[in-house]
């Protein structure tokens, strides 16, 4: 528990967090918005098919917040002082005042996941929000069940990038990755026009979780991106494998490996 | 007590230390000295629990620092640099650390007062120059108020005051029972610092005992470290 605390005043300390929880409360509101306004005609002259996604295709792709918050946990360790001030790293201390490394780790993934959950709820307060803002009296109704589903996406999301960071032990490589995956071009998105196994992906099997409506999840067939694939339950499963195996595979490596190695 | 008991360690087909033993006994400044590349950071990390080592042991009143109930309150250490990160400032880094093992806040301004950092404490670490980071090290190392400190090159890049101001604190530590292990290159200022001397060279001991013993017939401690390690060097070539 101490070391718990310890990692939320370590993370609370950093001025990077704040960029994080700054971008995570307003992207999904921004996509969200920007989303609505485009689909705004289609939604009142009754054409839109996409009405059901209004609201949740922000919280779907404004999940860099989230992302920047579980890579700077790990990242933030590792950075090295300037050779004027001597080059040390920070994990030495942390090592030294925590001296069980399983339990740095779960104080470390405790703190990103009680963070990521606060920010995917201050997230679906603000897109909400804007989608009310946006669209008045045609907002569709929000469904707990999805916003739930939405709140386990971000942390998901957040622990992934964790535990990539963990196995880097450098930030760029997994922030580049995650947030060129989240918001320019989906990795998934490309694969899923080779081979079915795309709907697998950690990203998108968490999509099945809050993006489509539960009506279709009976209905897959056209193989379309934009259509459910698995039920909500067997999405969110799947990724919280992906989680539970990468935390898993990270949190052997960590062990073993000599800090100055 | 610090027992260091055939340690072995080895990265890749690279021997760093071959099978090194020494203690730290209590109520001692021992120095723990040695050319860069000895392998004293190295022996100093396992102690720490921070690298593994290949075999042998490395014991912190006889547990590995695993094992220590209290680390902070056992040992205080203070490696490279500050060991802090950049971004954060003196005092919220100095905080964390009392949060992780259980100490007051007030213990932290009682640190910052004790290492002349107090001024300091709300600028960022990267602000700092070698000597504030190593300061702000020394204040970390003496957050738990710990039996045992271990310190790697202490004194280096402090100016003479500060330099004085270790020199004092580690006598005193050590007069009042505590135990003080501490690395260096710098002979003059450890020669005026400790009681005991362990001096390695390609990871190898190649002297070890009181200060009395190691200087020997030689005129100076640094007379004697280069003695002992130029003649092994001899043989190599």
């Amino acid at each position: 528990m101490r070391a718990f605390q310890a990692e939320l005043s370590k993370l609370f300390s950093l001025p990077g967090i704040w960029l994080a929880v700054l971008i995570g409360a307003v992207a999904p509101a921004v996509i969200a918005a920007l989303d609505a306004i485009a689909e705004k005609e289609a939604i009142i002259a009754g054409v839109s098919t996409r009405l059901p996604e209004m609201g949740y295709s922000g919280l779907g792709l404004g999940v860099q917040g989230v992302i920047i918050l579980g890579v700077l946990a790990v990242s933030s360790e590792y950075v090295a002082e300037s050779s004027e001030t001597g080059g040390g790293q920070q994990m030495t201390t942390s090592l030294t005042a925590v001296s069980s490394r399983l339990h740095f780790l779960l104080a470390k993934a405790g703190a990103v996941t009680v963070i990521s959950i606060l920010l995917s709820m201050v997230a679906i307060l603000t897109t909400v929000s804007a989608t009310h803002l946006i669209l008045g009296e045609y907002t569709p109704a929000f469904e707990g069940s999805r916003l739930a589903g939405a709140v386990c996406y971000w942390t998901f999301t957040a622990l992934l990038a964790f535990g990539m960071t963990l196995l880097t032990r450098n930030g760029i490589i997994p922030l580049a990755v995650l947030i060129i995956n989240s918001s320019v071009v989906s990795f998934s998105v490309l694969l899923h026009k080779v081979t079915k196994l795309a709907f697998y992906l950690p990203d998108r099997a968490g999509f099945e979780m809050f993006m489509f409506t539960s009506g279709s999840a009976h209905t897959p067939g056209t193989g379309s991106l934009f259509e459910s694939y698995l039920t909500p339950l067997t999405g969110g499963l799947v990724m919280f494998a992906w989680v539970a195996v990468l935390l898993m595979l990270a949190a052997i490596v960590f062990r073993r490996r000599d800090v100055a190695a | 007590m610090l027992t260091i008991n055939s340690l072995v360690k080895r990265r890749g087909s690279q021997q760093i230390l071959s099978g090194i033993s020494f203690e730290a006994r209590p109520g001692r400044v021992t120095g723990f000295l040695g050319p860069n590349g000895a392998g004293k950071s190295s022996t100093l990390r396992i102690l720490l629990g921070l690298d593994r080592a290949t075999s042998g042991s490395a014991l912190i009143q006889g547990k590995p620092y695993a094992e220590l109930h209290h680390p902070l309150a056992t040992v205080g250490a203070a490696l490279d640099g500050s060991g802090a990160h950049p971004m954060r400032t003196g005092r919220a880094h100095l905080r964390w650390i009392a949060r992780a093992a259980g100490l007051p806040r007030s213990r932290v301004e009682e640190v910052l007062e004790l290492t002349g950092l107090s001024d300091a404490a709300g600028k960022r670490v990267r602000n700092y120059s070698l000597g504030m980071g190593k300061r702000l090290g020394m204040a970390a190392a003496l957050l738990g108020d710990p039996d045992i400190l271990i310190l790697d090159e202490p004194v280096n890049g402090l100016d003479p005051e500060g330099i004085r101001w270790i020199r004092t604190f580690l006598r005193k530590r050590a007069e009042s029972g505590h135990t003080v292990l501490l690395s260096s290159h710098l002979m003059g200022e450890l020669a005026e610092t400790v009681d005991d001397v362990v001096i390695i060279k390609q990871g190898t001991i190649v002297a070890a005992g009181t200060l009395q013993e190691v200087i020997g017939r030689h005129s100076s401690l640094e007379e004697a470290f280069f003695a002992l390690t130029m003649e092994k060097a001899g043989d190599g070539v």
